[in-house]
C-alpha cells in the first residue's frame, strides 16, 4: 500500500519539513488545498456571525456584530478599558508569562537534567513533579495567594509552577534520548562531567527542550486568565473579567481574540526560534 | 614508547550467563596496527570498550606503562562506526572541541582543527554542517577529531563498517598515511578479513561462546604499503590469499555451535 500524496504531506508537516509533492497539489487532483480550505471555514464562520449579528437572532448584548468587535480593538486601543490601554493589559500580561517562563526555565532545566542523568535526580524530583502535574493552577491559585499575597509575584509564580513540570519532563526525556555514542565519544576525548553536561548533554536535549517551551507557553498562557482574575488591575484576564462583569460583551470576544492571536504569534515565534536553535533535528 | 597491555580480561554482562569476554589477553605498541577480527557476538566491542575505559572488566587490567587505566581518556580516543559527531557544530568545531578539551587556546583551535581537517583530506570543508557531509567525510571528521586529543592509542570500532566499498578503500590507505604519519598505536575491529589483512601489523583472532582470543599472527602488508607498494599489487601476492584463507580457517574453527 502507498501512502497518498495528502498523507506524505501531512507527515512532512508533522515534520516541520516542506512537502516534497510532485508539482501543485491541485494538479494532484485536489480542488481545494488544505490551507484554502481552513480560510474557507473561518470565512464562513464569520459570515454566519455576522449575519446572526446583523438580523439580531441573538442581542447584541450577547452576541454583537464582528465589526462592533473590530472597532472595540481600535477604541480599547486608543482610549483604553477599566484604565488602560490594550497595549497596556496586553503587555502587563505578556510580562507575566515571560517572567514566568524565565524562573521556570532557570529551576526546570536543572531539574530536568538531573532526573535524565541521575538515579537519585531522579527520586528527589519524579515524585515532586508527579504531584504538580496533575492539578490544575487554579487549585493552587489561593493556597500560593495565602502565602504570597495577592501582589504580582503570586501571579507569576502561578504560572511558573504550571510550566515547571511540562519543561523539566521534556527535558528529562531528551537527556535520557541522548546518543551513548556522543556522551563515549567526549568521554574519551578527555570531557570531564560538567563538559559532558555542558557540551553533549545540553545541545542534545534542546530540541526537546524547545517541545517542553511551546507545550509550556501554552499552559502559561491558559493559567494567566485565571490568575489575573485575581486583583490584577492590569492584564488580559483582568480585561475580560471586569468586561464580563458589566457585560460588555464586545470587550470580551476582543480580547479572547486578542489572546488568540498573541498564541499564534507565539508559536510561530517558537517555531523559527526552532529553526534558528536545533536547524539539525531531524535531520541526522 | 608508550605500551598497553591486555591482562587476562573477563567481563560479564549483568544478567548474562556466559562471559562476553574470558581471560583476553594482549598488548599493543605505539606504532603497532593490531586489528580484531572474529565473528559478531564475540566479543571485539567488549574489549574495545575495556580499553577505553568506558567499561569496567569483571576480572583483570589494563595497563599503559605499567599503570592500570581507572576509566577513560583523551590518551585513548575511540572512533565509532556512526561518527558520533555533534549535529550542533560544524566540522571545524567539532575537531575544536577535542582540543578545547585537551586545552589548547580558543585563539590556536581554529587553525590547528584546519591542519587537522587537511590531514583527513578535508581541506576547506571547516564550515561545513555535519547533516552536509557524506558518509565518509563524516567519518574523517570524526578521525581528525580523535587525532585531536592527541592520542597515544587509537582505538576504532568497524570505522569503516557503514561506508560503500569505494570509499572503505579509499579510507583504508588514508588510515595507513595517517597512522604511519602520527606513529600513534591503533586498535581496530573490523568485519572485513581483507581490510584487517591491509592494515594490520598483528591480527587478533577472537571466537563466540564464551568470547576469547584464539590466536594472534604478525603480518606485513600494511607496512609494505606505507613503504611504497601499492595496494593492487599488495592484494595481488599470493601470500596475501593464504594469510587470507589461513584467517577464515582460524575464524571458523572456533565455532562452537
Ligand atoms: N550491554 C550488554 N548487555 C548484555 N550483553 C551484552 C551487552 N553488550 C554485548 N553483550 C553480549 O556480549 C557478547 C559480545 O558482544 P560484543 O558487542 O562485544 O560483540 P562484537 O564482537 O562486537 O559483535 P559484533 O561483531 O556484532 O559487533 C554478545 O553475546 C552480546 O550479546
Ligand atoms: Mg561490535
Amino acid at each position: 500500500m502507498t501512502l497518498s500524496v495528502e498523507t506524505q504531506r501531512d507527515i512532512a508537516e508533522l515534520r516541520g519539513e516542506p512537502a516534497a509533492s510532485p508539482g501543485r497539489r491541485t494538479k494532484a487532483g485536489h480542488l481545494w488545498s488544505t490551507r484554502s480550505i481552513s480560510l474557507g471555514t473561518i470565512a464562513l464562520f464569520f459570515i454566519a456571525w455576522t449575519l446572526v449579528a446583523y438580523f439580531r437572532l441573538v442581542s447584541p448584548v450577547f452576541l454583537p456584530s464582528p465589526l462592533a468587535v473590530l472597532w472595540k480593538f481600535y477604541t480599547v486601543a486608543t482610549s483604553g478599558f477599566v484604565d488602560a490601554t490594550l497595549w497596556q493589559h496586553l503587555s502587563a500580561s505578556l510580562l507575566r508569562v515571560f517572567a514566568a517562563l524565565f524562573f521556570s526555565l532557570l529551576v526546570a532545566i536543572p531539574v530536568g537534567i538531573a532526573i535524565g542523568i541521575s538515579r537519585i535526580g531522579r527520586g528527589i524530583f519524579d515524585p515532586i513533579l508527579e504531584f504538580l502535574r496533575p492539578i490544575p493552577p487554579l487549585a493552587y491559585l489561593p493556597l500560593v495567594i495565602i502565602w504570597f499575597g495577592i501582589g504580582e509575584p503570586s501571579k507569576i509564580l502561578v504560572i511558573a509552577i504550571a510550566m515547571l513540570a511540562p519543561i523539566a519532563i521534556s527535558t528529562a526525556s531528551g537527556v535520557r534520548g541522548v546518543s551513548h555514542d556522543r556522551i563515549n565519544a567526549a568521554k574519551t576525548l578527555g570531557a570531564s562531567n560538567i563538559q559532558l553536561v555542558l557540551n553533549v548533554i545540553l545541545p542534545s536535549a534542546t530540541p526537546s527542550i524547545l517541545t517542553g517551551l511551546r507545550i509550556a507557553l501554552g499552559t502559561g498562557w491558559t493559567t494567566l486568565v485565571a490568575a489575573e482574575l485575581v486583583a490584577a488591575t492590569r492584564g488580559l484576564g483582568f480585561m475580560i473579567q471586569s468586561a464580563a462583569q458589566f457585560l460588555v460583551t464586545d470587550v470580551v470576544i476582543m480580547g479572547i481574540f486578542t489572546i488568540a492571536i498573541i498564541a499564534f504569534i507565539l508559536e510561530v515565534g517558537l517555531r523559527r526560534l526552532e529553526r534558528w536553535l536545533v536547524p539539525w533535528s531531524g535531520r541526522e | 614508547m608508550p605500551h598497553l597491555a591486555v591482562e587476562d580480561i573477563s567481563v560479564y554482562y549483568p544478567g548474562q550467563q556466559r562471559p562476553a569476554l574470558t581471560r583476553a589477553s594482549t598488548y599493543v605498541k605505539s606504532g603497532e596496527f593490531v586489528v580484531l577480527v572474529g565473528r559478531s557476538g564475540c566479543g571485539k566491542t567488549t574489549l574495545l570498550n575495556v580499553v577505553a575505559g568506558l567499561l569496567k572488566p569483571t576480572d583483570g587490567r589494563v595497563r599503559i606503562d605499567g599503570e592500570t587505566i581507572t576509566g577513560p581518556s583523551a590518551d585513548r580516543a575511540l572512533v565509532f562506526q556512526n561518527d558520533a559527531l555533534f549535529p550542533w557544530l560544524n566540522a571545524r568545531e567539532n575537531v575544536a572541541f577535542a582540543l578545547k578539551l585537551r586545552g589548547v587556546s580558543r585563539k590556536d583551535r581554529g587553525e590547528m582543527a584546519d591542519r587537522l581537517l587537511g590531514l583527513v583530506k578535508l581541506d576547506g570543508f571547516g564550515d561545513k554542517q555535519i547533516w552536509q557531509l557524506s558518509g565518509g567525510m563524516r567519518q574523517r571528521v570524526g578521525l581528525a577529531r580523535a587525532l585531536a586529543a592527541q592520542p597515544a592509542f587509537l582505538l576504532m570500532d568497524e570505522p569503516l563498517g557503514a561506508l560503500d566499498a569505494l570509499t572503505r578503500e579509499r579510507m583504508q590507505t588514508l588510515l595507513l598515511d595517517i597512522w604511519a604519519q602520527s606513529k600513534v598505536g591503533a586498535l581496530m575491529v573490523t568485519h572485513g578479513i581483507d581490510e584487517a589483512l591491509l592494515l594490520a601489523t598483528r591480527i587478533v583472532v577472537l571466537a563466540p561462546g564464551p568470547g576469547r582470543i584464539i590466536r594472534e599472527i604478525e603480518t606485513g602488508f600494511g607496512r609494505r604499503y606505507v613503504e611504497g607498494e601499492t595496494v593492487r599489487s599488495i592484494k595481488a601476492d599470493p601470500a596475501f590469499a593464504l594469510a587470507r584463507a589461513d584467517i577464515e580457517d582460524s575464524i571458523f574453527e572456533g565455532e562452537t555451535v
